[in-house]
Order: structure tokens, then C-alpha cells, then sequence
């Protein structure tokens, strides 16, 4: 059986980890050694939404969470069949016509993505789409909060390094134009703001 | 997007949500512009996320704008409670 220790991680790397093992070995149980509090929460929350079941026993420094069932098997069964939702976001606003009301209209619409029971499996920010996931962005805070319900975030390198954001990037992880074409090709649904 | 305790301002227009929503900024204040909770009635769908601390300061800014909201409910649990009048 695989173990992982996710201790030390800041939120949603925890989940985002957990998720990427589950997706690896689908019907495999899988060890979680997480520190308490909110990666503890958030790990068993994902979890058991997934349909997993979880047996957790507390270490001298944090929790093992035992993650097993069937549900990675079903998991990985309606991927490859059904496949993801994806949702790219190619701008910092949302609609054309004025930029502050497309601003406000984008920013409302990923703290809304929050609120609503479904969420798309990965969110790619490409060109001035990467001033949401980097610092001085309003929407971090739901953006960890999606992380944490097992939305991938990625931002696209070049874009990063083109508005000099590599190093401010705050949400989700860097990714290349590779992935991002192999992820809209193969998605059920590809939602483009 | 809204805890036990935070506040939330609720406003019935887009520009006035704006507004106040600038105003707030240039002053630092930790406020987040949200989408309005179901549970609550707004025709522009639009609220100002703050929390205990930061109330006076920032009804008595939107008090001097002419940009206090038309209501404001504190989160309690599962529910939202109207706090009577603003700066009260």
C-alpha cells in the first residue's frame, strides 16, 4: 500500500497531492500523513465526497488517514469514458465592452464557482487570465477553496514570465502549452471565459 | 466565502456595489466583493464581504459616500441575521 506524507504542505496542495496518488492508482488504498487542522479537513471532506471511505488515526505529529473503496476505480472508469471539464480563462474579464464591469463580472463569477455544488475538474489561466491566480488577486482566497475540493489550478508559464509573475504566482501550479492542448482535446467540455 | 461572524452588506445596484467597493480599497480595508447568498434578496446579485473589527470604520466611510447598503446581515451558523441599522 502507497503512503504519502503531505505534512508541512500549505492548503490545497494536500488535496491537489492526494488527488493526483488516487487518479495514479485507481482501487489502490492509499496512507495520507497530513498535519492537523484544515489539510486534515479538507483531504477527508474530498474523500468522502468522492466516495471513498477513510479510517483516520492520529501520529505523535499529526494524522494517517487510510483512503480506500472502490470509488478511484469508478473515478478513473468516468474520466477516461466521459472525460473532464475544463475551463480556460484567457482574460482577467469576463464579456467585452467596459474592462471594470468585465473585471468585477470575473471576479464574481470564480467566488461564485464556490457556492455551486458542481465545479469543472481544471482551471487553466492563460494570458491576462494568470492576474487571478497571482499576488494581489481578489480571488485567491476562493481559488484555495476550489483547490481544496479538488480543482486543478495551472497558470501558463510564458504568460507568467511575460508579465514577470513567475515568482507571484500564489494559486495552483505552472503550467506549459503542452498540457494545456492535451487538456482541452481531451475534455468532455471545455468552458472558455 | 462567508464566515461564522462576517458581515455582509447587501446592495440593490451595480454602481453604487462599485463604488463603495473602490472606496473601501483605497482605504485598505479588508473587504471582498462576493456574490450576493441565495438566501438573501439582491437585485444586482452583488455584496461586500467584512468583518467585525473593520464594521464601524467601514459603514461610517459608506455613511459619508451616501453608499450605505440597502441591508446588512451578520452570519450566524446557517443563518443570516439583519442588523437593524447600518452603523448601529
Amino acid at each position: 500500500m502507497k503512503t504519502i506524507d503531505c505534512r508541512k504542505m500549505t492548503c490545497p496542495m494536500p488535496v491537489v497531492t492526494v488527488k493526483k496518488a488516487l487518479e495514479e492508482s485507481p482501487g489502490q488504498a492509499l496512507t495520507v500523513l497530513l498535519d492537523d487542522g484544515p489539510p486534515r479537513e479538507n483531504v477527508a471532506r474530498f474523500a468522502v465526497n468522492r466516495g471513498f471511505t477513510i479510517e483516520e488515526t492520529p501520529l505523535d505529529d499529526g494524522y494517517a488517514i487510510l483512503i480506500s473503496g472502490s470509488a478511484g476505480e469508478a473515478i478513473a472508469i468516468r474520466k477516461e469514458k466521459v472525460g473532464e471539464t475544463v475551463m480556460l480563462i484567457a482574460s482577467d474579464m469576463l464579456g467585452e465592452g467596459s474592462e471594470e464591469l468585465g473585471r468585477l463580472l470575473l471576479k464574481n463569477f470564480v467566488n461564485t464557482l464556490v457556492e455551486v455544488a458542481e465545479t469543472p475538474d481544471r482551471m487553466l489561466f492563460v494570458n491576462t487570465g494568470v492576474f487571478l491566480t497571482t499576488e494581489g488577486s481578489e480571488v485567491l482566497e476562493a481559488l484555495e477553496k476550489l483547490g481544496n475540493r479538488g480543482v486543478e489550478i495551472a497558470s501558463c508559464g510564458v504568460c507568467l514570465d511575460f508579465f514577470n509573475l513567475r515568482d507571484k504566482l500564489r494559486s495552483g501550479t505552472v503550467t506549459n502549452m503542452f498540457t494545456i492542448a492535451e487538456s482541452l482535446l481531451k475534455a468532455r467540455s471545455v468552458i472558455r471565459l | 466565502m462567508i464566515n461564522d461572524g462576517d458581515y455582509v452588506a447587501v446592495f440593490n445596484n451595480v454602481h453604487r456595489v462599485m463604488k463603495a467597493e473602490k472606496i473601501l480599497k483605497e482605504k485598505r480595508l479588508n473587504i471582498l466583493l462576493i456574490p450576493a447568498p441565495r438566501a438573501l434578496k439582491s437585485d444586482c446579485g452583488l455584496a461586500i464581504r467584512y468583518c467585525l473589527a473593520d464594521r464601524p470604520v467601514i459603514e461610517a466611510l459608506l455613511g459619508e459616500a451616501g453608499l450605505l447598503p440597502e441591508e446588512i446581515y451578520r452570519k450566524q451558523g446557517e443563518e443570516f441575521i439583519r442588523i437593524d441599522a447600518p452603523g448601529a
